[in-house]
């Protein structure tokens, strides 16, 4: 266990680092300059010149590579163009919501998956209705579905709110909503959070919960068709029983690993959907940040996704080693 | 329902004669009528049962034989009303278990006669067993309570049963997961177990030690079995009755004295016949049966074996046998005999009894027509005379295995050394662990030896044939394609030339040149191993390497390929090594018989020396574990070692029936026995130094 922690800690650095490299090639090939954003398009040609050096992008980029990287090892992620406050307040201001975000659609993604997997192995109508979802599902994008769900649950039925993580009432935007009216006892809060959360977090889940629930499914009718099964009813176990003591448990890895690699698009999905829904997430700071090129801001929600991205995954594979002890970590 | 070990009383020989006779007249445990199974697969009718009755007395051992294909495992699950019931299988008969019919039977029903009337053993512990679930917690699905699983575990033979309880089926060897499948079964004391193909996966050893626990299990508890296998020789160690099965019917059935001894029906004289067995002149051709197994799809209207019966009359294709009692006991599907004989012998003038069904080797199985030759007696000689081919001087291979905590050596051969000559054939023999394919791989150049040589006369090209020859052609390749590679890549740019070596191999593995334009899914298992060969000599090697090629075929494919290997050795001046765990196959293979256990050689010898005169405590258990030896099996202890934990000294002391305190200490080498010149024997007890 301590040497998996060890190896996971070492490829989050190195994700850190690839991502670093990749990010300032970006950077130079789209040939943007922030300084223009910064002072806008009307600033002198020596207060341009004068903010570039303050900036320090005159320096060569490998130059540039280095101090960031120098700096990321004190952990600092320098300082927002736009915001002018350093990068990590930025994002302990935006991450939370996005974290609350990401979780509940998470959640939603393998509940969800694992319902559609089950119910899609059972014979008769409503198992063909759900297989055809299935289909149609996997290949529809997730701002068709933010644009669907607005249109059906906003506009035509009422029944969930459009914009933002909790309704006026509430006294902040960003942060944990679910989770500090949760700690505070505050249940209006909570449900508050929890309509709010439910379209955008529909919207990012349903994608990954379609592919979850396809690779669950065919790990199901596998496990279902194997030897121990067979055992198992040949001990005159009822169906329910085979299915829930040793079917489920054995079909599940495949599941999980499917979740580990369907996140990326999740939060691929998370800044498309954060824009859609006005949730002040890091999405929305990135889609802000992204026209005025700064670089900083991108690069902080960049290296905090990649390591999201590492964590979760060994989460998952955690979840895989309880679900099977054949898998040593 | 509870039971005790103690309780149970030990029953005596003699007390059990008593219990078989009485089982033939008193009500029987499960009985099946006319019955009839059809599958529909892609539009097609599949016949797997075709009107089978059959009738299990209380505590009685009924083994059902047959091949791949002949319905057997169909009727065991029929029994256990786990055949599935959907819309493409018709069922018509009866099964009978408990004296009710369980087609009239509803769900919850069956699971209560399957909870507290039948238990149920498969081919594979390793999947028939819940991987991710503790031993105590699936035995006690079926127990009930914590301390009759323990008594279970105990009962079964499994050591430290409570310490077991919490492990998981993946940290059991195969035997221990096959006796834990076993207690599994006993639980609730059922009335009958149907065991499919139980020891099929299990080293022979081990084998030994189970079918003597089924056998026990019938002693102890008066359970009933239905012995599902392919192996004669299995059927002839524990049942009482043998019923054989071909094409999905029953074609002959009698006690396992009389079926084994006095067989009657053409397919089961030609089984027993391509049986390969430690008795008999083994430098002769094993007989084997003409054509392929019979297609179920195919409705025929006369006997199903009429088309590869040697014994077939006229009327055979047209006329349905069915089963008549030609003896007690004995009953016989066979237009030859019994009553429906009476009526040919009046027309035909044929007198059954005097009918003998001599060869089945005049099949045209080998159409290169080549004259069998016998072994050049020379052959079985000292390795002295020849020029060496192979040498393998003091190899180790030792793999690194598991991760992190876990990790761990894994020494597959610890210093195996072997010469083979020129021309030689040498079988290497041993059970699951002992470092033999490592070896074969090794000499492949596949494997690197972690220390020693392996040396090869210079120039040998070497090819390798192994067990699952569908898995190695490749799936979207034409025969053609595949031996036409081997060809291209050796260098031969004629076209000509190479159609014409295709042609030339093709033929020389009797493999139809109408099959050289197939791909490995459109051929049959016998076929598929023939193109394999053919792919193996095409290019004819110096040396052939063969790994366990005929131990996942039936018993008259397996007979046919080891005439074929045997044939091109011959005909191609190869050497051959030949793996195996199975020493009646590797006598009718090699001229020297080279036993290994966990990674060193412990006999080695030529072919009459090893079985003849077997020196090596475990060579001696290997010899007399082969079922249907006739000898009363020795039942080692235990499973064979670890290669992940060697023991001490001689490795083989924790199983050794004539151990002595020396063993564990004391490493043993290959020494010369002094009876007889180049036989080497690693066991200084055995030869008497210590």
């Amino acid at each position: 266990m301590f040497k998996f922690v060890l190896k996971r800690i070492a490829s989050a650095v190195g994700v850190v680092l690839a991502l670093t490299v990749v990010l300032f090639i970006l950077q130079k090939a789209s040939n943007t300059n922030p300084v223009h954003a910064i002072l806008g398009p009307n600033a002198s040609a020596a207060a341009v010149k004068a903010e570039t050096i303050k900036l320090g992008l005159n320096r060569p980029l490998l130059a540039q590579l280095f101090s960031y990287i120098g700096n990321l090892l004190q952990f600092n992620l320098g300082t927002s163009y736009r915001t002018r406050r350093p990068v990590s307040t930025d994002l302990a201001q935006y991450l939370p919501a996005t974290v609350e975000l990401a979780l509940v659609a998470l959640l939603i993604a393998v509940g969800l998956g694992l319902i559609l997997g089950y119910i899609s192995i059972k014979n008769g109508i409503p198992a063909k209705i759900f297989r055809g979802v299935l289909l149609v599902g996997a290949s529809t994008p997730s701002y068709l579905i933010s644009f669907a769900g607005l249109v059906l649950l906003y506009s035509h039925f009422h029944v969930l709110p459009a914009t933002g993580e909790a309704g006026a009432t509430q006294p902040f935007q960003g942060g944990f909503v679910i989770f500090d009216n949760l700690v505070n006892g505050n249940i209006s809060g909570v449900w508050d959070g929890i309509v709010h959360v439910t379209l955008p977090a529909l919207s990012i889940a349903l994608v990954p919960a379609i592919s979850i629930g396809r690779v669950f499914r065919s790990s199901l009718e596998a496990t279902l068709r194997s030897d121990f099964v067979r055992t198992a009813r040949s001990k005159g176990l009822s169906d329910q029983a085979v299915f829930l003591r040793h079917a489920i448990r054995n079909s599940i890895g495949p599941g999980l690993t499917m979740t580990g690699l369907q996140l990326g698009l999740m939060f691929a999905g998370v800044a498309v959907v954060e824009d859609i829904f006005a949730w002040p997430g890091i999405g929305y700071y990135t889609t802000e940040s992204i026209p005025v090129s700064d670089f900083p801001a991108i690069a902080g929600v960049t290296l905090v996704l990649g390591v999201g991205y590492v964590f979760i995954n060994a989460l998952v594979d955690i979840a895989q080693s309880l679900a099977d002890p054949r898998v040593k970590l | 329902m509870q039971f005790s070990t103690k309780q149970s009383s030990v029953v005596t020989r003699d007390d059990w004669n008593s219990v078989t006779e009485r089982a033939t007249t008193s009500s029987s445990v499960a009985k099946v009528e006319d019955y009839h199974v059809t599958f529909t697969r892609s539009g097609s009718p599949v016949h797997a049962l075709r009107g089978v009755n059959l009738e299990v007395g209380e505590s009685e051992i009924v083994a059902l034989v047959g091949e791949s294909g002949s319905g057997k495992s169909v009727l065991g699950l029929s029994m256990l009303g786990l055949l599935e019931k959907t819309s493409n299988t018709s069922v018509t008969g009866k099964v009978f278990l408990q004296d009710r019919d369980i087609a009239l039977a509803s769900a919850a029903e069956i699971r209560r006669l399957r909870r507290e009337y039948l238990g149920a053993i498969f081919q594979d512990p390793m999947t028939s067993l819940n991987p991710t679930m503790r031993i105590g917690k699936q035995l006690g699905e079926v127990t009930g309570s914590k301390s009759e699983s323990v008594e279970l575990l105990q009962s079964v033979g499994i050591p430290e049963p409570e310490r077991r309880m919490s492990a998981f089926p993946f940290e059991l060897s195969g035997g221990l997961r096959q006796r834990v499948m076993i207690a599994m079964a006993l639980a609730g004391r059922p009335k009958l177990i149907v065991a499919d193909e139980p020891t099929t996966a299990l080293d022979v050893t081990v084998q030994a030690q189970i079918l003597d626990l089924i056998k026990m299990s019938r002693e102890r508890f008066g359970t009933s079995f239905v012995l599902i296998t392919h192996d004669l020789g299995v059927a002839a160690m524990v049942a009482d009755r043998v019923v054989v099965m071909y094409g999905g019917e029953v074609v002959e059935s009698g006690t396992t004295k009389d079926v084994l001894n006095s067989a009657k029906h053409p397919y089961t004289r030609a089984l027993l016949a391509s049986r390969v067995t430690l008795s008999g002149d083994r430098h002769r051709r094993i007989a084997t049966m003409s054509g392929e197994a019979v297609d179920s799809r195919i409705s025929v209207p006369g006997c199903a074996f009429e088309p590869r019966c040697p014994a077939a009359m006229e009327i055979c294709n047209s006329t349905k046998p069915h089963l008549c009692q030609v003896e007690d006991l004995h009953d016989v599907s066979c237009l030859r005999y019994g009553s429906q004989v009476d009526d040919l012998r009046l027309s035909n003038g044929i007198d059954s009894t005097q009918m003998q069904i001599r060869s089945f080797t005049d099949g045209g199985e080998l159409r290169e027509g080549a004259a069998v030759q016998e072994i050049d007696s020379s052959a079985s000689d000292a390795v002295g005379k020849r020029e060496i081919m192979i040498t393998a001087n003091d190899v180790m291979v030792t793999f690194k295995v598991g991760s992190g905590g876990s990790r761990a050596m894994l020494r597959a051969l610890r210093g195996a050394s072997l010469q083979v000559g020129t021309g030689e054939a040498v079988a290497v023999v041993g059970e699951s662990g002992s470092g033999k394919s490592t070896l074969l791989r090794a000499i492949a150049g596949l494997n690197t030896p972690s220390s020693g040589q392996i040396e090869l006369r210079a120039g040998s090209k070497v090819q390798m044939v192994f067990q699952d020859s569908g898995a190695s052609l490749t799936p979207w390749m034409t025969v053609e394609q595949l031996l036409d590679e081997r060809l291209v890549a050796t260098g031969v740019r004629d076209k000509h030339e190479r159609q014409e070596r295709i042609l030339a191999a093709s033929d020389s593995v009797g493999l139809y040149r109408q099959m050289l334009s197939a791909k490995a899914y459109q051929l049959s298992g016998g076929q598929r191993q023939r193109a394999a060969l053919a792919r193996s000599v095409v290019v004819p090697p110096e040396i052939l390497l063969c790994d366990e090629p005929t131990s996942a075929l039936d018993v008259s494919l397996a007979a046919v390929v080891l005439n074929l290997i045997s044939n091109l050795r011959k005909s191609l001046g190869m050497t051959l090594i030949f793996v195996t765990h199975d020493l009646a196959v590797a006598r009718v293979v090699a001229d020297r018989i080279a036993v290994m256990y966990l990674g060193q050689f412990v006999e080695v010898g030529s072919t009459d020396q090893v079985l003849s005169d077997p020196t090596h405590p475990y060579t001696k258990a290997l010899l007399s574990a082969v079922p249907d030896s006739g000898s009363t099996p020795i039942l080692l202890n235990g499973d064979p070692a670890s290669p992940l934990s060697v023991p001490s000294g001689c490795s083989f002391h924790p199983r050794c029936p004539s151990v002595v305190g020396s063993c564990s200490s004391t490493e043993q080498y290959l020494t010369i026995s002094p009876a007889s010149r180049g036989h080497l024997v690693a066991c200084g007890v055995a030869l008497g130094g210590q």
